[in-house]
């Protein structure tokens, strides 16, 4: 480092300096000032989104809940379409879905709960879509389709659901008339827990012959 | 590595590995004792810890909740704490999902709670009021609502958007609605009077041993620290009860008792001070010949005494104005006042009763002045004996002895009690606990036990009979009813037997039950919720496996009096919808309801599958 003799050298110096460096640092003042702005922005634009898409949802419970069809898609759609970031998208595609099986418009619920288990990053909320998925394909009489969609579940993130897809299982195998491999299914699904309170039911009337009684 | 440390004891290495060791657990141990400790974490949910506290405050919330069910309280501990847990669990999802609830939102749903409303409107100070009776800011509780409401909103998209199928209903109703065609005979139980042999009797019995156990047995012997004891050995001397008596004397005393009549002659917009100090004056004159409750009773403008002779009860100091305080205090029994002035008007004031305030004398209230000062000294004892028979009887935990000569109590002893029943003593269910507790049975004393605030108890076993097998003699009834018992079931299972095998041979039920002599009931629709059969029957038929081409399903069906009931289930029918379109509805609902809310538990256990959850005993 240089050793300045006199003020006005070390004047002189930071001018220079100046003269090098000035337009540099400016420039990196500015810049700091709108990242720091824009991630402001960003993060109270996000917030202001969010809560946006909250309002709106807790309009298509109440909708929901008055049994309002037309309320219910007009939010639902709305959601789709500009909150499509927010985790409420999702709920407002099962809702729809929801709707869908009511009128009996099973295609269309099928596509809608499709679209629901791509919507979402919430592992959970995929598996809830993708129940009722297979609950729809049953109705449609798609039991190949159905019996693939559980083939294919990840088994790693199973751990909830294991019950409910062995008892959807064990639906579409009675559906097809596979009362052994139905059984079995049903078995897995008690075993597992976390079936509906028909389970037993439905497993109780596939005993088998040769099981002794009395 | 244990015995590494031990080689090693010897040399100064060692003491360096001692004193690492120890300080740890010096410090550990008095964190316990000191009130500035950390409290540690009891649930570990995620990265949020919750110490005991926390447990503590959702276990009372919880009781509260089912205050009314009477669930034994290990279970209410277990379900608070899940249900704290699965809170937890929920509440750390939505967050990472980045769900939010407005300000408006919040507000909406607090104005919208009946507790806060006041004419069915939000009232804001009814909301303050409930809230700082509950200790809670009106921050903390907006908190509290915003979390629960971010749940409800995630809660809500899984159980409400639950639906349920054409199929699924349909399904549903195929079972529900089922009928089943049955025959079938009852094998009842036939008594059987034949006595068993001694051989049978005792095989039972050495089989059936653990059934025929007398109930386990202790007594004690006990010291009891008891203030009444302590009281009968105080003698204070005459100069300490004079002084307690000086000291305490108002215990000792009456108030003076001062019954007190008046009659106003009222101030009013028609009639002066002056003229009421006249009408005072000149009734005063009268006095000397007429009485005092006559003339209250004619002149006294206070109408509500006057009805009573003037009369205004019990004379108190602080409730009339000083110059009438003043003049009914200084009378005499009888005698009346000269015209006393008040805000009212002007006052005759005579005393109707008066018994003046007395003190007893010392000698009076000796023996009550006695009992008092040796009660005092005695509980001063009490507590320091007590003190000194906890001490000691815990230092010299394997007798009694050292503690009945160091504190000259005498050893008492009990008779033989079970858990549930004592007499003396044992009646009492606190001394029976800690007689039976697992140290007290191993031979120390027991802890203090507190009978009261006056007795004070410290016990050892004496004698102790554990539980053990009743002689067969005492049992030989019981026995040989439940061998017949036994023998007459056997009997009906070997008849059901063989009709079954018969059935199964090809013989038809009739044709089995004739050469039985029993009677075959057929029932073509059997439904579910019959109510003819019983349940044990009726549930077994409906589990039964269905019969498969044309070949009836056998089944016998055990009851608990051991009655024997042959069913043979010849075919199945699905079953089909209501005809009543609400109950269809009805089952739809709650179908959906049920899968919504199996969703939900699965979501739940899904979250709690990759978030770590610790729980401490």
């Amino acid at each position: 480092m240089e050793i300045y003799e006199t003020e006005e050298e070390q004047v002189a110096a930071l001018k220079d300096w100046w003269k090098a460096n000035g337009s540099s640092v400016i420039s990196g003042v500015v810049i700091a000032a709108i990242t720091i702005g824009g991630w402001n922005f960003w993060q109270s634009y996000q917030k202001d989104k969010i809560n946006t898409a909250s309002d709106m949802y807790e309009q298509l419970l109440q909708a929901d809940t008055a049994g309002k069809v037309e309320l219910v898609d007009k939010f639902a759609s709305k959601l789709n379409t500009e909150f499509s970031s927010t985790a409420y998208d999702a709920y407002a595609l099962l809702f729809q879905a929801k709707e869908k099986v009511k009128q009996n418009d099973l295609s269309a619920a099928q596509a809608i709960l499709e679209q629901a288990m791509t919507a979402t990053d919430d592992v959970e909320i995929k598996h809830v879509a993708r129940t009722r998925l297979i609950r729809v394909l049953l109705a449609q009489k798609e039991y190949e389709q159905g019996l693939q969609m559980i083939a294919d579940v990840d088994q790693s993130s199973l751990s909830g659901f294991a019950g409910i897809y062995e008892e959807l299982k064990g639906d579409l195998y009675v559906a097809m008339g596979q009362i052994g491999e139905a059984r079995t299914a049903y078995q897995l699904a008690l075993q597992a827990g976390q079936g509906s309170p028909l389970l037993q039911f439905k497993l109780d009337d596939l005993t088998a012959a040769d099981s002794t009684q009395g | 590595m244990l015995s590494k440390i031990r080689e090693k004891t010897q040399g100064t290495f060692a003491w360096v590995i001692l004193i690492l060791i120890c300080v740890p657990f010096a410090l550990w141990g008095l964190q316990n004792y000191t009130e500035g400790g950390q409290e540690s974490a009891v649930v570990i949910v995620g990265d949020k810890e919750f110490v005991q506290r926390d447990v503590n405050q959702a276990y009372a919330q919880f009781k509260q909740q089912y205050a009314d069910m009477q669930l034994p309280e290990e279970m209410l501990k277990k379900q608070a704490i899940e249900k704290l847990i699965r809170d937890e669990l929920l509440l750390q999802h939505v967050t990472a999902e980045k769900l939010s609830i407005t300000d408006e939102t919040v507000r909406k749903f607090i104005a919208s709670l009946q507790y806060f409303q006041r004419d069915g409107r939000f009232d804001k100070k009814q909301y303050e009021t409930l809230l700082a009776t509950q200790g809670m800011t009106s921050a903390q509780f907006v908190n509290r609502i915003r979390k629960a409401l971010l749940m409800e909103q995630y809660q809500k998209a899984i159980t409400e958007s639950s639906f349920v199928s054409q199929h699924d209903i349909d399904s549903f109703f195929k079972i529900q609605n089922q009928t089943r065609h049955i025959e079938y005979v009852t094998v009842n139980v036939q008594p059987v009077s034949d006595l068993p042999t001694s051989d049978e009797i005792n095989a039972y019995y050495q089989q059936h041993i653990n059934e025929y156990q007398s109930a386990e047995q202790v007594s004690v012997e006990y010291v009891e620290l008891l203030i009444d004891d302590l009281m009968a050995d105080i003698a204070p001397t005459e100069e300490q009860l004079k002084a307690y008596y000086e000291e305490n004397k108002e215990l000792y005393s009456t108030k003076e008792r001062r019954k007190i009549s008046h009659i106003l002659f009222a101030k009013t917009k028609d009639t002066t001070e002056e003229q009421a100090l006249a009408k005072a004056e000149a009734a005063q004159a009268r006095l000397a010949s007429e009485k005092f409750a006559d003339l209250a009773a004619t002149l006294s403008d206070d109408s509500l005494t006057a009805k009573n002779g003037g009369d205004l009860g019990l004379f108190e100091v602080g409730v009339m104005e000083p110059d009438f305080e003043k003049a009914a205090a200084k009378l005499a029994l009888g005698e009346v006042s000269k015209p006393v002035k008040s805000a009212f008007g002007y006052h005759l004031i005579t005393v109707t009763e008066l018994v003046p305030a007395q003190t007893k004398t010392f000698s009076e209230v000796k023996n009550e002045v006695q009992q008092a000062v040796q009660r005092v000294e005695a509980e001063t004892q009490f507590y320091q004996l007590a003190e000194s028979l906890t001490d000691i009887s815990f230092e010299n935990s394997d007798n009694l002895q050292i503690v009945s000569d160091d504190l000259g109590l005498t050893i008492k002893r009990s008779g033989l009690f079970g858990r549930s029943a004592g007499e003396g003593i044992a009646s009492e269910e606190s001394i029976r606990n800690i007689a039976f507790s697992e140290s007290v049975l191993q031979g120390h004393n027991s802890e203090p036990v507190e009978l009261g605030d006056s007795r004070l108890v410290v016990l050892r076993l004496l004698e102790h009979l554990p539980s053990e097998a009743k002689p067969l003699a005492s049992v030989q009834k019981e026995i040989i009813a439940a061998i017949q018992s036994n023998k007459a079931k056997a009997q009906a299972r070997t008849v059901a037997k063989s009709i079954k095998a018969q059935l199964e041979s090809g013989v038809s039920l009739s044709d089995a039950a004739k050469e039985q002599g029993l009677v075959v009931t057929e029932m073509t629709e059997l439904k579910r919720n019959n109510g003819d059969l019983p349940w044990q029957v009726s549930q077994a038929v409906f589990k039964a496996a269905k019969p498969i081409a044309g070949k009836p399903t056998v089944l016998v069906v055990d009851s608990i009096e051991g009655d024997q009931t042959v069913v043979s289930l010849l075919s199945v029918s699905d079953g089909t919808k209501d005809d009543e379109a609400e109950q269809v509805k009805l089952a739809a609902a709650n179908i959906a309801r049920a899968l919504g809310q199996a969703d939900y538990s699965a979501v739940i256990e899904g979250i709690r599958a990759v978030t770590k959850v610790i729980v401490k005993d």
